[in-house]
């Protein structure tokens, strides 16, 4: 399955584009997604510190824009989003 | 009565007298204007403008959400709040945020001006990037939105 991953934040520097593809064979929570998004860090750009601690320290959203915890399954082809932490105003 | 708007920078910049529009009203005694706007310097480094970013649907969920629950929390139910904030691009000194508030006293102007400004930091996601001399830029450190569900 497809997850597309949008990037927010902190995040965008992961891509020229706004989002990344990842072609996962079986389910996966989010923990274990972010253990993949890490390995990517780690492939792409050698480990990045700066950019482990973005994916280490941000929450992830759902299609339907409800925040979604560790446990969350991702069954199919879906589009989630990253929320590094904010600070607007 | 509520009103909300992220705003591209492109296109508008945020304004006060709208603000004033929405709010203004016979029913209320008591107004409170407050402005975010882009400053010169942060952490000792000379800032020449911001980049804001948002998650926009979960932006405006979040605005919704500060507004209601100032019902029970605050026990504020006679209110007007006017929340825009901007993303894109902004120079120095241009408006990134706005939250005007109009209560029957002043009291509870205040207390909800305030409320609103701090949730919105806390609990809106929205990132800033700042850009400095000689093209450099980054990212601000910011604070963890909170896992509700975990």
């Amino acid at each position: 399955m497809k997850i597309i991953l949008e990037l927010f934040g902190a995040s965008r520097d992961f891509s020229q584009k706004d989002y990344l593809e990842f072609e996962i064979k079986d389910q996966i929570s989010i923990k274990d997604f972010k253990e993949k998004l890490l390995t990517f860090i780690d492939e792409k750009f050698k480990g990045n510190n700066d950019f482990k601690k973005i994916i280490q320290s941000s929450v992830f959203c759902s299609e339907k824009n409800e925040i979604i915890s560790d446990n969350y399954k991702i069954l199919k082809d879906q589009k989630i989003g990253i929320i590094p932490p904010i600070g607007g105003g | 009565m509520l009103h909300t708007k992220l705003i591209d920078a492109k296109e508008k910049k945020l304004s006060i007298i709208e603000a004033e529009n929405f709010i203004s009203s016979s029913d209320f005694g008591a107004s409170i204007f407050f402005s975010g706007t882009v400053r010169n310097q942060n952490n000792n480094k000379d800032v020449i403008g911001i980049t804001y970013d948002s998650h926009d649907a979960l932006v405006i969920k979040s605005f919704e959400e500060i507004y209601n629950e100032t019902d029970q929390k605050l026990n504020i139910k006679d209110k007007a709040v006017f929340i825009e904030h901007s993303k894109g691009y902004l120079n120095l000194g241009e408006i990134s945020v706005i939250i005007a508030v109009a209560c029957k006293h002043r009291d509870e102007a205040y207390v909800l001006s305030r409320y609103v400004i701090e949730e919105i930091k806390k609990r809106s996601p929205i990132w800033k990037k700042e850009h400095y001399e000689k093209n450099e830029s980054a990212w601000l450190k910011g604070n963890p939105i909170l896992n509700e569900k975990n």
